[in-house]
């Protein structure tokens, strides 16, 4: 038997058996990323749509260092953290090192450019009679933002997907902000890259399949979401 | 609507706007008085709209001021947010929110933070006064040009504005719906009292619709129309100042001869139309045929071909009694005076 049917038939015991670690692994995860995307998208969405919709001096640049920032490796996030979090570092004496909410850190800062540069496209996207629309009718400032950010939804909501996407894949920093750390900072990712190393592939593999299935259930919830937009 | 019978609607004064320092509109003074139909007629780029935003204040002038009701607009914010109530906009091309029609034309209402019930019931009039009543649920998104523009009418409606503003309302309806959207819109003017203030580039539709016509150019106020535009240059000679089209010499006033403009308009109601050589101290005359003809209610207008088409308005008696028609030899004459210079 190969490597990869072996693995295969692990993954389908690990699964259906519920075995308590793997789930507690994929739980641990999905909260990780769903709150670095949260908050990613708190502060991604409303910087996108201000940068997007305001025509200043070097906003080109702003659009260009926001790109670049999306192709951020993940190790370096990670190197930076380690440096500010670290015990002598800067921000040492909030003993995040190591913790669920370093890897929420990290996660965050790798999501944060994405959601921000493609909700700028978004509302670059957006039809300009729909903020006149909104203004003629007496929609003040705030309410303008928001029926932009609304009649440009399913790309925003795209932009989110992406950074949840971004979140829940990446493990470089994960793995040097969290300390992988078993039943503690342990993700899907860092525990497919452990497992793998020590020759656990059926282990690895259980894993691998969750991310599949979540990253596959959040895009079908989109896809549908946008074709329920588009029919009726 | 409650107004200020001291006060007009509207009081434009000394606006200026540019567009990246280039002077896209300038306006001594424009008064508008609540309750009229005003239809503002001229080509692509005269600054119809630049001025329809600025009276829809979406867009502040770079110069000059704006009166609401005697009350100056951008002195004081509650100023301008409580004008800004009282009045909307169509656009040319209505945008409709990617939703339900309900929703579009309860967008505004929920604004104004009216109870559910109430909304319901603005919407269903403003929808039943646009012929559209069954149209609630339907998806904005899956409307044809003319029920779309239709909506936007409704939209803007619901609100109950007192003054309502129309960028080309008829530009993207076919012919069928021209004359129902003229019909709609003189009704709300009439029924509700509400200031209809449109922009068109079809002459013909403003006289139909409007109380008053008034004529943009190169962002300048006109007057009255934009019939009669010549371009060309002015020439001086022993005969005295006159407008070389390169076709005819029209006699204007000496104290343009040193102007540089390129255009004259001539005023339709200001040139004497006459079977016979009319004997006066005008100095214009010119021989002619007439070309065209319309009317619009007891208005005449005669288009007469004399090296340049001119308009005539004339009533239908005057008309009737000349036994004019269409190639008739007819002699056209005005004053110097009656031709402006742009």
């Amino acid at each position: 038997m190969s490597y990869f049917t072996e693995g295969l038939f692990t993954a389908g015991r690990l699964l259906f058996a519920v075995d308590p670690e793997v789930y507690g692994i994929v739980g641990r995860s999905l909260r990780i990323s769903l709150t670095a995307t949260f908050f990613a998208s708190l502060v991604g969405v409303p910087l996108g749509f201000l940068i997007g919709s305001r025509d200043f001096r070097g906003k080109a640049i702003v659009v260009i260092v926001v790109h670049t920032l999306m192709a951020l490796p993940t190790v370096v996030v990670g190197l930076l953290g380690y440096a500010i979090l670290s015990r002598q570092a800067p921000l040492g004496f909030l003993e995040l090192l190591f913790t669920p909410r370093a890897i929420i850190m990290g996660e965050f800062i790798l999501s944060l450019p994405i959601i921000t540069a493609l909700t700028i496209s978004a509302i670059h996207g957006l039809d300009r009679r729909a903020v006149l629309t909104a203004q003629t009718l007496g929609a003040g400032k705030f309410r303008v933002a928001w029926t932009s950010l609304m009649e440009a939804r399913y790309s925003v909501l795209a932009a989110v997907i992406v950074g949840f996407g971004r979140a829940a894949s990446e493990v470089g920093s994960a793995m040097m902000l969290g300390g992988n750390i078993r039943f503690y900072t342990r993700t899907m990712t860092t525990a497919i890259a452990l497992e793998t190393s020590k020759g656990e592939f059926g282990f690895a593999l259980a894993l691998g399949l969750f991310l599949l299935l979540v990253v596959f259930s959040v895009n079908i919830l989109l896809h549908l979401f946008q074709m329920k937009g588009r029919v009726r | 609507m409650m107004m200020s019978a001291r006060h007009p609607q509207f009081e434009l004064l000394d606006i200026v706007h540019r567009y990246d320092g280039k002077k896209a509109l300038e306006i001594g003074r424009l008064v508008l008085q609540g309750g009229e139909i005003y239809g503002f007629v001229g080509p692509n780029g005269s600054g119809k709209t630049t001025l329809l935003y600025i009276m829809n204040l979406l867009l502040r002038p770079t110069e000059g001021q704006i009166f609401f009701e005697g009350k100056p607009i951008y002195e004081g914010a509650n100023c301008r947010s409580s004008a800004q109530r009282k009045m909307t906009m169509v656009l040319q091309n209505p945008y409709l929110f990617d939703t339900t029609v309900e929703k579009n034309l309860e967008y505004s209402l929920k604004l104004r933070g009216l109870p559910r019930e109430k909304r319901l019931g603005l919407v269903r009039d403003a929808l039943d006064e646009v012929g559209l009543v069954g149209f609630e649920k339907r998806r904005a998104r899956q409307l044809s040009g003319g029920e779309v523009q239709l909506v936007g009418l409704a939209r803007a409606l619901a609100l109950g504005p007192g003054v309502l503003f129309l960028d080309e309302p008829t530009a993207n309806v076919d012919a069928k719906r021209i004359r129902q959207l003229e019909n709609i819109i003189t009704k709300i003017n009439r029924e509700r009292g509400t200031t209809v203030v449109l922009t068109t580039h079809n002459l013909d539709e403003a006289y139909r619709i409007a109380h008053r016509v008034f004529s943009l150019f190169e962002g300048n106020l006109v007057s009255p129309t934009m019939h009669n535009l010549f371009k060309g240059a002015i020439r001086t000679s022993p005969e005295g100042t006159c407008f070389d089209t390169g076709k005819i010499r029209i006699q204007i006033p000496s104290e343009y001869k040193d102007s540089e403009s390129e255009h004259a308009t001539v005023d339709p109601d200001e040139i004497i139309l006459s079977r016979e050589p009319f004997v006066s101290s005008a100095r214009n005359s010119f021989a002619g045929a007439i070309v065209q003809i319309s009317s619009e209610g007891d208005r005449v207008y005669l288009d007469v071909e004399s090296g340049e088409v001119f308009r005539v308005e004339i009533t239908g008696q005057s008309f009737r009694e000349m036994g004019l028609n269409v190639r008739s030899r007819v002699y056209l004459t005005f004053k110097a005076t009656s031709v402006h210079i742009l």
